[in-house]
């Protein structure tokens, strides 16, 4: 990890990143890199932008009149869901991802034996591009001695650039701005107590979201950086 | 040469207005903006894929990306046309860095040989386009295995086992080519930025 600090090697990076001789796994974790990492994405920037040149400088080739056609067709298809539809969309499609990862969880809780206890609500957060990234999930806060949740990281490289910290938040129902739960580590598998007040509110809770602040969380007490992971939860019995 | 670089920001300015609009989900504007560059991205696929069918392929993807993601460009602080190159590049390597589709050694000798034939090549382009003069002069100042190295790569999206299977060097000869010449390549363009300004 040290060594992505170095600013010179950086460069270099993401000069063969943008040339494509950086391939393979290396490729894959520069690109996860890039994504919590602005200065690498200003470095990519540079070289696309002094590169470019190069890879326009040969022939145009106008592509054949079915590509038009194709495109405008897939096009008008997402513009009458564009707007609310559109969200309305991302959301159904996350609530059935949802429940089905619930139920598959379901499943696998009911085979490891002895369950701990029945977990009874899920969100399975999705990154922008609405691959799964993250399972939280909990049993009723009532019923726990000490009330905890559990936060599995289901991407393969989770990464976070080194002045920043993960904070995970409960979007509640309504229009209440999100309560923080705490930071995240990078550890695929977390326990994270939660003190009485805030087990008490686990129950209207809505969603999940898991945003990106400065090192050692929101000085604020609200998110001040994106949100990378969201999802909705889900009962399940 | 001025009139060049008049038209290449009238274009840049025209882009971006269009992407804007994009943004707004405005079919009317997304098509003028594949009319003014569908032809030349689909050369910019064509050359790193060299088949027709995946070079159409790849490139519907991009421009339904580019209509979903219009809204990100502005936070890019890119020019138009180096945001829209950079997502075809990108998604043409991953195509071809699929392991089912690892590229004969065939297919990039013929690659390579159009290149060559090609009239009037890259580099004449690029100085005939006059205001990007400062890369084709600075690829000009490298060693002649460095540009062949850094043009291959970039231009025809040959990995580095392809450039020293066509080069016939062995791989880490070719990657140092690769990093000299990215190194002087910077070091070059960076001194032009400053004469400049």
């Amino acid at each position: 990890m040290a060594s992505y600090r170095d600013p010179e090697l950086r460069d270099k990076l993401a000069a063969e990143y943008v040339l494509g001789t950086l391939s393979g796994r290396a490729r894959a974790r520069f690109e996860s890199l890039m994504r919590y990492d602005r200065e690498l994405r200003r470095a990519v920037a540079g070289w696309d932008a002094r590169l470019t040149p190069l890879a326009l400088a040969g022939s145009e080739v106008a592509p054949p009149a079915r590509l038009w056609r194709m495109l405008e067709r897939r096009i008008r298809h997402t513009e009458r869901r564009a707007n609310w539809w559109g969200h309305l969309a991302f959301w159904r499609t996350l609530a059935v991802m949802s429940a089905t990862l619930a139920l598959i969880l379901g499943v696998m809780i009911g085979r490891v034996p002895p369950p701990e206890l029945p977990m009874s609500t899920v969100a399975v957060m999705a990154d922008d591009s609405g691959q799964p990234a993250m399972v939280v999930s909990w049993a009723p806060m009532k019923a726990m001695r000490d009330p905890h949740i559990r936060v599995k990281i289901l991407q393969e490289h989770p990464t976070m650039a080194a002045t920043t910290s993960w904070e995970l938040w409960m979007l509640p129902a309504g229009n209440a701005p999100p309560v923080s739960l705490g930071l995240v580590s990078l550890d695929r598998s977390q326990v994270m107590k939660l003190p009485p007040t805030l087990a008490g509110k686990m129950q209207g809770a809505w969603g999940m979201g898991m945003s990106v602040e400065p090192a050692g969380g929101s000085p604020t007490g609200a998110p001040t950086g994106p949100m990378i992971f969201q999802g909705r939860c889900v009962t399940i019995l | 040469m001025a009139e060049n670089r008049l038209a290449a920001d009238a274009l840049s300015a025209r882009l971006e207005g269009l992407l804007s609009q994009c943004a707004l989900k405005n079919q009317r504007s997304f098509a003028d903006l594949y009319a003014l560059t569908s032809a030349k991205l689909f050369g910019v696929a064509l050359r790193i894929l060299r088949r027709h069918d995946w070079a159409e392929e790849v490139l519907q993807e991009c421009y339904v990306n580019i209509w979903h993601h219009a809204g990100d460009y502005a936070a890019t602080r890119s020019a138009p046309l180096t945001w829209m190159t950079s997502i075809v590049r990108n998604r043409c390597l991953d195509w071809l860095r699929r392991p089912q589709s690892e590229a004969t050694g065939e297919e990039y000798d013929i690659a390579v040989e159009a290149w060559e034939d090609e009239a009037p090549g890259p580099m004449e382009r690029l100085i005939a386009a006059g205001e990007e003069s400062a890369l084709a002069r600075c690829l000009g100042q490298l060693d002649a295995k460095q540009r062949q190295s850094i043009v291959l790569a970039y231009f025809h999206g040959l990995s580095h086992s392809e450039l020293a299977n066509h080069l016939k060097e062995p791989l880490g000869t070719v990657k140092t080519w690769v990093r000299r010449g990215l190194e002087r390549l910077k070091g070059c363009l960076s001194e032009g930025m400053r004469a400049k300004g």
